[in-house]
């Protein structure tokens, strides 16, 4: 059973829109590597699990991701909140635009709809936990309870994106000195 | 653990785990989280995202709790925060006493946070709306909303 805390995780407030931004974040929503099918992954294996520590860490762990698919689903929302009619047409949003308009949809950046193909689960504990490990890029480095972009490759390819316009940065008050979109409490763990 | 982040090796220093004894060769572990971690502070725990500078591998960013708004909400996420990592860590060390006695107290700081939270703005879920004198469920903002002041969402 599950019961909604109407709040989200950590922080969310971007103060200016970036279509362009959105576009990719989405894969750390519905993508290959992102929220969506990291609760599903966990959620799902933790019933052939045979030890009590595992059937907890998996069920706290699948449950803290829906908290993350929640802020991620946020970011997407906020970058595209008021968007005109030229930010419609930004190559690589217009496409989802299309689609979804400013709908949150679990995609892969390049548009392909989530896939239960993307994730494993076996019934065997090895199996299985070397897959979860695997799938967040080094469960080592991942840090199950950061706040934001954070499952392993997809957050990386997004912070090496991100942080090069500068556009993402943590805390902060929003905006951005270099005149693009500020994003306030972003934070990216590889 | 590696060059990438500054940190020097240690021998089983806080950054480093523990094996299984006897462990088979050619097959590939995770050391366990060894017991009695360091543990940051709340604030620090939410702006890092891990409530163990053991576990903490900033990728690009450095980090600033300083930076996170001040106010009730963020306190509350912070104290959520810590509940959830020592939690998960528990589930794995459930015999540290410590940790334990960490647990229980943030446990309380947090529930006694969400009501001075949902006193001020609202319940935080569908049971506690039938503590108040008008359903305020649906009250704005959902935590989606966009909020200049940086309310809870």
């Amino acid at each position: 059973m599950f019961v909604y805390e109407k709040k989200l995780q950590y922080p969310v407030r971007i103060k200016n829109c970036n279509p362009k931004l959105a576009s990719v974040i989405i894969s750390q929503y519905g993508g290959p590597d992102g929220e969506l099918g990291a609760s599903l992954r966990y959620l799902s294996q933790r019933y052939s699990m045979p030890y009590p520590e595992l059937k907890g860490l998996l069920t706290d762990i699948g449950t803290e991701e829906l908290g993350h698919l929640e802020m991620v689903g946020t970011l997407v929302h906020q970058l595209t909140r008021n968007l005109n009619t030229e930010q419609i047409k930004t190559a690589g949003f217009d496409t989802y635009f299309v689609d979804h308009t400013t709908g949150i949809y679990p995609q892969f950046a390049s548009g392909y709809p989530w896939s239960a193909s993307t994730m494993q689960v076996t019934g065997d504990v090895i199996a299985d936990l070397t897959e979860d490990m695997a799938a967040d890029g080094a469960m080592v480095k991942r840090q199950h309870g950061s706040p934001l972009v954070c499952a392993g490759m997809a957050g990386k390819a997004l912070a090496e994106m991100a942080d090069a316009p500068g556009l993402l940065r943590p805390g902060g008050a929003g905006g951005d000195e270099r005149g693009g979109c500020g994003v306030s409490g972003i934070k990216t763990v590889g | 653990m590696n060059s990438d982040n500054g940190t020097t090796p240690r021998p089983c220093g806080d950054a480093c785990g523990t094996m299984p004894s006897c462990a088979p060769l050619a097959v590939p572990y995770v050391p366990f989280q060894q017991q009695g971690s360091q543990k940051y502070g709340q604030a620090d725990a939410l702006a890092n995202g891990t409530l163990f500078p053991g576990l903490n591998l900033p990728f690009h960013l450095k980090v600033d709790a300083s930076a996170l708004p001040d106010n009730h909400s963020t306190q509350l996420q912070a104290m959520l925060f810590v509940v959830a990592e020592l939690g998960m860590y528990l589930d794995t060390h459930k015999d540290d006493a410590e940790a334990f006695q960490l647990f229980r107290q943030y446990a309380q700081l947090a529930k006694e946070g969400k009501q001075r939270y949902e006193e001020m703005h609202g319940p935080l879920t569908q049971l506690s709306a039938g503590q108040d004198a008008a359903y305020r469920w649906l009250d704005d903002p959902w935590p989606w909303d966009f909020r200049q002041d940086g309310g809870m969402n």
